[in-house]
């Protein structure tokens, strides 16, 4: 090359420290990237996997992106659907808008243009009615987004089209009578009014196919002439748009020319602001003001697991290049030997970091497309309501952004190991290999940061956890969060000095199971920095997992706990719009599933303080057999009134005291009974009640379920037998079952979003344990030697994936109970006495999954290790 | 299988090898590791391999012992033919019939001396017959290394509990490529004398590759080896024996059947 011969310069720090002339570094750097290059060739499969991790990572970033992308689409067509064909929005004052339409259509270059009016409306004919958004007939079909299935679009006064789906709500078809109620206003000042009906025909049945009028529940279409007289007149101060078709010859490449824009906007007669702008542009303006950012609020909250999954790959990728750089020592040491400066072997290794950053975000970025566009190819066939784009837009950022992302965490976290490469001494090179070793131990630094952090960020979680149950939900859990998240930096950063621990102790249980067992024990310990780095990078998943999981049990538990002191029985029949028939008894009682029923009454009755109560009977052995509530029903016996600790004192009252209760008759004593059930409160014996009331009505009915059953499914039995009585049906499992659902939806997105970053940390357990095996290439073949079975080395492998993997997770799991009961306590205490609660299931399938990957990682490193004959690894140097 | 425990009777074969070659790569490039090698070797006897760089005592030793799979030929071990057995028969020959001891050392960096010596016992699980190894740590004068790792001992201590680990299960025979390659001739000379210890006084087979005349004289039996063939054989060899063997091979180039030169020969050259 042209540059060797150039001049010394002021070098990089410590280039020159190698005590042979170093060249410039212009000169340096390209035997260095050759060298570099062809270091990477040979250590191809090392990087492999390192590889992987950040591809994943990446590729969550860009499918995010996509998606945002997709969205933003989906959202500006279903704006601009409206609008069919036009090219142009006029936006105006309104003041003259009909001058402003006749003028537009006057305008050269314009086909056709149509104000943009509703009306809205109520129609039916007594018995159905439906709320429906007018529409005008317009000038061109063109600007037409509906499409006319059956009949004919109206021509006269009186006529109309309605969707399909509101034909069939109101039980029209075509030639039928229909009528449109509106409000007329008659009186501006007090906006009193009245009532207008107006009879009209049906004369088409319409299609949405693009769901432009999907937010307003359809649209009617009628004459211009009805629309003007059904819709208000445009506010003053308000904007008035008119849409408009152009001319082939007013078009350049799509988009209006600036001479028919600049004629459209002199056009307008209106006063005050106008405006001339491409539909696209309407759309982009509409949909910012309307999701006022919520775009950016997904955004931001994928990309948060996004950079979570991405930092998961820095780990693997850090602990790939710190493992990479130390099996190099020896080939550092001699190029150091043959005058290598420092800032070379620096900057090879990032170099190095660099190139794989570049190449596997640009793969991730591929995959992400790929991803993205088999997802929308596939959505189709699942009816989600929204009209998706087909295929992805890929923007400049879809590109940029995660390959930028992926190639900084590269380097950034082959910074470390680069630096790990530059100290690497001359004389490494004479010592045995055996011997050899980059920098044991950690730093003290590194444990002042992480014991601040951790014990700093927890006393911020007790912080929270303090103002979360004294009622200062927000500030709690910010402070929580925030402490959690100060915490579990520290503790990452700090699991070098513990984890190892963790993992010895766990080894030594495992070392009781055989030989292969002990070694891999004694493997794992070998070199604490690796097994911690790659256990710490599923430790974060895990623990993240863990705290959302039991959060979700805490919330579930704590719910439960609400919901049955609300609702003591399994089903109650109460009044709705109509009363409860006394015959509900017996049909509810009619319904499989159903074990028992209570026939409620109800009276009212005046306290001697002036209270008045709303006392609900029945009959003792009923309330028994149907509340579920064990012990809530204890206190209730002849004579007595059952109260929530609540309600006595707001009565002021205590057990046992004698409340004189006045209904129709004359007043009856009744003694004050504790109960813990709200749902209870105010409950006598039927013939207390009838006592205080002979005439007490017949209010409601209590059921008990079969507990084998599914709640929800027999509420939904128990609804459709009293469908017709107007009725209330409900219950705690409804409520439940709908929480339930919420939750578990939200456990469900969390989860999967977490899930990527276990993978990512499942291959660095795959990577860490075959950059070992590679390591151990002729220890694996003494042992074979001297007679380690196949099967034992294989069992050795799957120990020492599955101990790295346990470690993790069993310490992520400690950590995720930890957050997910702080979060809880912070969160919940609003809603009562929180229950905290251990997941099981979820505890044990993340353990259980954390192993078996562990298992399956050690599967491919296996295999490489069985491949090479111990002939071969013994001369292997 | 063949579990008899081993009783030194003086003539019994330990390891024979019946026209055993051994080939690598195909057409111009093929090399003739092994060009059809009958050899014996009794029970209770210390023999050396001897022979030029590239001469095959290395590939003789693997198939020998199982490591590596002959092109054609037997190779015995008592009265059981390795080149016949499967993965799982050659591990448990390894385990109970066969020690290595390596020019490397190859202990495990992890292990201390003792967890190194009993391994092989362990992978096979069985239980350590303290007795002997007692007399093997003894012996080989470990008694005071036993809780040591390798990085703390030197290259001939590293040598000796690796050869500790090859006798553990009192095997039938003992392999051992260069055993002395690494070491200087002090902890050289120490280890050749633990292995003739171990032949004469506790019984044991040993087969040694070796470059070094001197080496060979701890032996009861040398055995040239040159081009892939046997090429000679001395008993009782001294230093000036042995030399002189090899100095002989060099008169037997070049061979018209390989294109391969006997290399010059190493140390004692
Ligand atoms: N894996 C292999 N592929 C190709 N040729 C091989 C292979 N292993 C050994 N050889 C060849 O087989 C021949 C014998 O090799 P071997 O290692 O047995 O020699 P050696 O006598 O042990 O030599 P040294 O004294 O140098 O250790 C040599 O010519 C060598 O080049
Ligand atoms: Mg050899």
């Amino acid at each position: 090359m042209a540059t060797t011969t150039t001049a010394p310069s002021t070098d990089a720090p410590g280039s020159s420290s190698g005590g042979v002339p170093a060249a410039g570094p212009k000169g340096s750097s390209l035997p260095t990237a050759r060298y570099t290059l062809a270091q990477m060739r040979r250590s191809a499969g090392r990087l492999t996997a390192a590889g992987i991790a950040i591809l994943i990572g990446t590729a969550f970033v860009a499918v995010t992106l996509l998606a945002g992308n997709v969205i933003t689409r989906a959202t500006y067509d279903t704006i601009a659907a409206r609008y069919a064909d036009a090219d142009v929005l006029v936006t105006t004052s309104g003041t003259d808008w009909r001058q402003d339409v006749e003028a537009i259509r006057g305008t050269d270059g314009v086909a056709a243009a149509d104000a943009v009016r509703s009306a809205y409306l109520n129609l039916g004919d007594g018995s159905v009615f439906a709320y429906a958004e007018g529409i005008a007939r317009p000038q061109d079909s063109r600007l037409m987004a509906l499409d006319l299935t059956a009949g004919k679009w109206p021509s006269e006064r009186g006529e109309i089209a309605v969707p399909d789906g509101l034909a069939e709500r109101l039980h029209v078809g075509i030639g039928d009578e229909t009528q449109v109620y509106r409000w007329v206003t008659t009186d501006p000042e007090t906006g009193d009014g009245e009532e207008v009906t107006e009879d009209v025909r049906v004369v088409g049945i319409t299609q949405d196919p693009y769901n432009a009028y999907a937010s307003s529940g359809g649209a009617v279409v009628a004459t211009p002439a009805d629309i003007d007289e059904w819709a208000d007149d445009p506010v003053p101060g308000g904007t008035f748009e008119i849409a408009a078709l152009l001319e082939p010859s007013a078009l350049s490449g799509g988009e209006p020319t600036p001479a028919v824009r600049d004629a459209l906007d002199a056009a307008v007669v209106s006063g005050g602001k106008h405006s001339v702008k491409t539909v696209d542009e309407h759309a982009q303006q509409v949909s910012a003001e309307r999701t006022g950012g919520e775009d950016l609020v997904f955004l931001v909250f994928v990309l948060t697991f996004a950079a979570v999954a991405l930092l998961v790959a820095g780990l693997v990728i850090a602990n790939t290049f710190q493992v990479l750089v130390a099996q190099r020592t020896r080939t550092l040491a001699l190029l150091r030997c043959v005058g290598a400066g420092r800032g070379q072997l620096y900057r090879s290794v990032l170099l190095e970091a660099a190139v794989l950053g570049v190449l596997a975000s640009l793969g991730g970025v591929l995959l992400g497309v790929l991803l993205a566009q088999t997802a929308l190819f596939v959505a189709p066939r699942f009816d989600l309501g929204v009209p998706l784009p087909a295929a992805v837009s890929i923007t400049p950022q879809v590109v940029l952004i995660p390959l930028a992302v992926g190639t900084v965490v590269t380097v950034v976290a082959a910074l470390a190991p680069a630096r790990n490469a530059t100290r690497v001494a001359p004389l490494a090179a004479l010592r045995p290999a055996e011997t050899l070793s980059v920098r044991r131990g950690a730093g003290r630094v590194r444990a002042v940061l992480s014991a601040l952090a951790t014990i700093g960020g927890f006393a911020l979680v007790g912080l929270g956890v303090y103002f979360g149950t004294t009622g200062e939900v927000q500030l709690g859990l910010a402070a929580t969060v925030l402490g959690g998240a100060v915490s579990l930096v520290g503790v990452i950063v700090g699991t070098v000095f513990w984890l190892p621990k963790v993992a010895a102790f766990l080894g030594a249980l495992v070392s009781r199971t055989g030989p292969a067992s002990r070694l891999a024990a004694a493997n794992t310990l070998r070199n604490p920095r690796r097994t911690s780095a790659t256990a710490t990078a599923l430790l974060i998943g895990v623990t993240l997992i863990m705290t959302m999981t039991t959060g979700a049990a805490a919330a579930r538990e704590t719910a439960d706990d609400t919901l049955d002191e609300t609702f003591p029985v399994d089903i109650m029949v109460m009044p709705g719009a109509g009363e409860v028939p006394p015959s509900a008894a017996g049909t509810v009682d009619g319904v499989d599933g159903v074990t028992d029923v209570a026939e409620v009454y109800a009276a009212d009755a005046e306290l001697p303080g002036g209270e008045y109560l709303y006392l609900q009977g029945a009959d003792l052995e009923d309330l028994r057999a149907t509340v579920h509530d064990e012990h809530a029903l204890d206190n209730l016996a002849p004579g007595t009134i059952l109260l929530t600790q609540d309600d006595m004192e707001n009565l002021g009252v205590a057990a046992g005291d004698t409340l004189e209760v006045t209904g129709t008759g004359s007043a009856v004593p009744l003694t004050v009974a504790e109960t813990s059930n709200m749902g209870l409160s105010d409950v006598v014996t039927l013939t207390d009640l009838r006592k205080v009331d002979p005439e007490a009505t017949f209010a409601a009915v209590w059921a008990a379920l079969d507990p084998a059953a599914d709640p929800a499914t027999l509420l939904a039995d128990v609804q459709d037998a009293m469908s017709d009585q107007g009725v209330f049906v409900t219950g705690p499992a409804a409520q439940r079952a709908q929480f339930e659902q919420v939750i578990n939806v939200m456990l469900g997105i969390v989860v999967g979003l977490l899930a990527v970053a276990v993978v990512i940390a499942v291959i660095g357990v795959a990577n860490t344990l075959s950059l070992s095996v590679i390591e151990r290439r002729r220890e694996s073949a003494t042992l074979r030697a001297i007679g380690l079975s196949k099967s034992q080395l294989r069992g050795m492998l799957a120990v020492e994936g599955m101990l790295i993997a346990g470690v993790g997770a069993v310490l992520g799991i400690a950590l995720g109970l930890l957050y997910g009961w702080t979060g809880a306590l912070t969160a919940l205490s609003v809603m009562g006495d929180v229950t905290l609660a251990v997941p099981w299931l979820d505890l044990g399938v993340v353990l259980v999954v954390a192993v078996v990957a562990g298992l399956i990682a050690s599967v491919a490193p296996a295999r490489s290790a069985l491949q090479a004959s111990p002939v071969e690894a013994l001369a292997a140097e | 299988m063949d579990t008899t425990v081993y009783v030194p009777v003086d003539g019994t074969r330990a390891v024979r090898a019946r026209d055993l070659t051994k080939t690598y790569g195909s057409g111009e490039a093929v090399v003739h590791a092994l060009a059809g090698v009958d050899v014996d070797f009794a029970a209770g006897e210390f023999t050396a391999i001897m022979g030029p760089s590239g001469s095959g005592k290395s590939t003789l030793m693997h198939l020998l012992a199982g490591l590596d799979t002959a092109t054609s030929g037997q190779a015995f071990v008592g009265t059981t033919d390795v080149t016949g057995l499967n993965d799982g028969a050659l591990t448990k020959l390894r385990r109970d019939r066969v020690g290595f001891v390596f020019q490397q050392f190859n202990l495990l960096p992890m292990f201390t001396a003792e967890q190194n010596i009993t391994l092989p016992v362990e992978l096979a699980g069985g239980t350590v017959d303290r007795q002997w190894f007692g007399t093997l740590v003894e012996t080989l004068g470990l008694t005071e290394r036993l809780t040591h790792r390798p990085a703390e001992m030197s290259g001939g201590q590293q040598q000796r509990v690796a050869i500790a680990r090859a006798l553990i299960a009192q095997p039938d025979v003992v392999f051992a490529d260069e055993p002395t390659g690494n070491l200087d001739s002090r902890s050289g000379a120490e280890v050749l004398s633990f292995l003739r210890r171990s032949v004469r006084e506790l019984g044991r087979t040993i087969i040694m590759v070796t470059h070094d005349p001197a080496a060979a004289a701890y032996a009861d039996r040398v055995v040239l080896l040159a081009d892939g063939r046997i090429a000679g054989d001395i008993t009782d060899p001294t230093p000036e024996s042995a030399l002189a063997g090899l100095d002989a091979l060099r008169t037997l180039e070049p061979d018209v059947s390989t294109g391969t030169t006997p290399a010059v020969p190493g140390a004692g050259a």
